[in-house]
């Protein structure tokens, strides 16, 4: 394969910028994710935000045992062009939000998002009506893996109010750590409240 | 110090290891270079193994191997088979005999000859041991690159220290610094043209390895010449040009040039062989779904259209194909995207192999579309055909909501 050097210098401006960045501590108790959108943590979470260099602009991260272990993507007030996960190439576009999404598409943005991020086989299931808020959305669950075999789960929900998109993404190896962070994931999905 | 330059850049043409042909079934020592080249390999394989994009089809495995064999010949004990599910054109073979065989190049190949040819190549790779022989050049460009940098730096200091004047001594090693750069790139240079050298053998041999197993030896610039229209049908002007330019420090030669060069093979070879179409298309028949879904995401919605039109080309699988080809529209979204988007599932829901996502992706548009009726009768026939699905609810909803007027 022919490899550019843009790739490498988006990952060399990537590294600089995490040397500059610090992972700051998100305690229990009501978490401002931006965009009008706000949970409540039931424990102490770190918010990577800072170092996840690779989340769209209005995505937020947190995490309790590091990334590759648990990660809750907090997606808020998206417009047409925001995306869940940054494109550094342009000839290697991430998935965007679009203006008039069906909910199939909404959908799609999410299972290619995750793609994005480098995870393969990626599938949802069991979908089902959700409330994000008082707002109607969708409730998904996943399977994926990484690319060297690791399995993988997540639950999610994503849903749109007034043309803007909010979404909740949790993310962790299907081995231990799905579960061992799942009622506390589905405690702070319950208790998103947008005001946007 | 023009002697000692024109001495380097010499030493670096000429350093070269002999070519050396691998002989079937010998592994090398362990002690040797090439050993480590194998226990790096081997590792590399043991990763794969394990890796989620590994395609276990049984039946596509088989078929890519028999092909592999075909080719192959003698080594075929000594390499082991990979299909990848990735959606780039590529296939690597490891000095072990450790195979890739990417998920974009099966369904890019029209034809078990092209696939022969894509395989003959790795192979000749693998015969005519140039990963070894790369390896081993890249070692010995550097060391006389070092060497003959350091001569370049103790002449220069020698002249300088000798100069008259601060201004003589500064020009000096103004120019001694610039040699050094040119000894640097005259070695990478000479290192990445053995590279495009290696790759027009293997080309020049894997036609010879594909002709010789009966396949039509026109596939490879059939294939070469479809590679240059998916370039040139990208939505990026960047990987429309990538096509047309080359440097020193190219790995590979231009598209362009190996066609010209497989065609000057092709004289010396009979006109004859089979395609194995019809074999191909029904290994891969299962796949079509998932790879083009795959290929999508990849978001050169061009470049997939034009993979689409190559498919469709014969008249088979105009379902998922024509269904596929309103995803790519639908997704890109451009100038008169959604009209065609419509119409290519419209014209997917006219054969049995449609995927049912036809009609819900067909009422959602005609919803935008502001076509209620449409967009009902689009649902209905997705709930009547797909009552049990997961986003049944979904589209139910949607229905609803049209008939409530929402």
């Amino acid at each position: 394969m022919r490899l550019g050097t843009r790739p490498l210098a988006a990952a060399l401006v990537a590294l600089v910028v995490t040397g500059c960045a610090s992972v700051t501590a998100a305690p229990a108790g009501p978490f401002k994710a931006g965009g009008g959108q706000e949970v409540t943590l039931g424990r102490m979470w770190s918010d990577i935000s800072p170092i996840m260099v690779s989340r769209g602009k209005k995505v937020r991260v947190l995490s309790i045992d590091g990334p590759v272990l648990n990660a809750l993507y907090v997606g808020s007030g998206l417009v047409p062009g925001d995306n869940l996960i940054r494109s550094y190439v342009k000839e290697h576009p991430t998935p965007l939000v679009r203006a008039g999404m069906s909910t199939s598409e909404r959908l799609e943005f999410m299972s290619d998002s995750i793609a994005a991020m480098g995870y393969q086989r990626v599938d949802l299931n069991h979908l089902r009506a959700a409330k994000l808020g008082a707002a109607p959305g969708v409730r998904f669950d996943l399977d994926a893996a990484t690319s060297e075999g690791l399995e993988i789960k997540g639950t999610g929900v994503v849903a749109e109010v007034s043309g803007k998109l909010y979404l909740m993404l949790y993310l962790a190896p299907a081995e231990h750590y799905f579960q061992a962070s799942l009622p506390e994931v589905e405690s702070i999905l319950a208790s998103a409240r947008i005001s946007g | 110090m023009r002697t000692l330059i024109l001495a380097a850049v010499a030493s670096l043409v000429l350093c070269a290891p002999a070519q050396a042909q691998r002989l079937a079934g010998v592994r090398p020592d362990v002690a040797s270079d090439e050993g480590g080249l194998w226990a790096v390999s081997d590792k590399t394989e043991g990763s794969a193994r394990q890796s989620a994009e590994l395609d276990r089809d049984p039946a596509l495995n088989a078929y890519v191997r028999d092909v592999a064999c075909k080719v192959a010949r003698d080594h075929c004990a000594d390499i082991r088979v990979y299909v990848m599910d990735r959606p780039f054109f590529n296939a690597t073979m490891a000095p072990n005999g450790y195979t890739e065989v990417w998920s974009g190049t099966l369904l890019r190949a029209a034809d078990e000859a092209q696939l022969a040819f894509v395989l003959g190549h790795e192979v000749s790779h693998f015969d005519r041991n140039h990963s070894l022989l790369s390896w081993r050049r890249k070692k010995s460009t550097s060391n006389a690159m070092m060497v003959l940098s350091a001569g370049v730096a103790v002449v220069g200091v020698a002249a300088a220290s000798s100069a008259t004047t601060y201004d003589g001594a500064s020009s000096i090693l103004d120019a001694t610094r610039s040699l050094i750069d040119v000894v640097y790139l005259t070695g990478m240079a000479s290192l990445f043209a053995y590279g495009r050298e290696n790759e027009s053998e293997a080309d020049r041999l894997g036609l010879d390895r594909a002709a010789h197993a009966g396949y039509a030896p026109s596939a490879g610039t059939e294939l070469w010449r479809a590679q240059m229209g998916e370039t040139q049908a990208s939505d990026f002007k960047r990987v429309r040009t990538s096509g047309t330019r080359t440097n020193i420090f190219a790995s590979h030669p231009l598209d362009a040039e190996r066609i010209a060069a497989l065609q000057e093979n092709l004289k010396s070879l009979p006109n004859t062989g089979e395609t194995g179409r019809a074999r191909h298309r029904a290994a891969i028949r299962p796949h079509l779904a998932t790879w083009l879904r795959d290929d999508l995401r990849r978001r050169d919605f061009g470049q997939t259209l034009h993979l689409i039109g190559r498919l469709a080309a014969d008249g088979e699988d105009l379902g998922v194909l024509n269904f596929y080809r309103g995803e790519a529209h639908r997704q890109r979204r451009g100038e008169g995207d959604l009209t065609s988007a419509r119409d290519a599932y419209l014209a997917a829901a006219a054969y049995p192999d449609a995927p049912v996502a036809v009609w819900r992706e067909l009422g959602d548009l005609r919803r935008k579309a502001s076509d209620a009726a449409g967009a009902k009768a689009a649902y209905e026939t997705y709930l009547a055909k797909a009552s049990t699905a997961e986003d049944a609810w979904i589209v139910q909803d949607s229905l609803n909501s049209l008939t409530s007027g929402k």
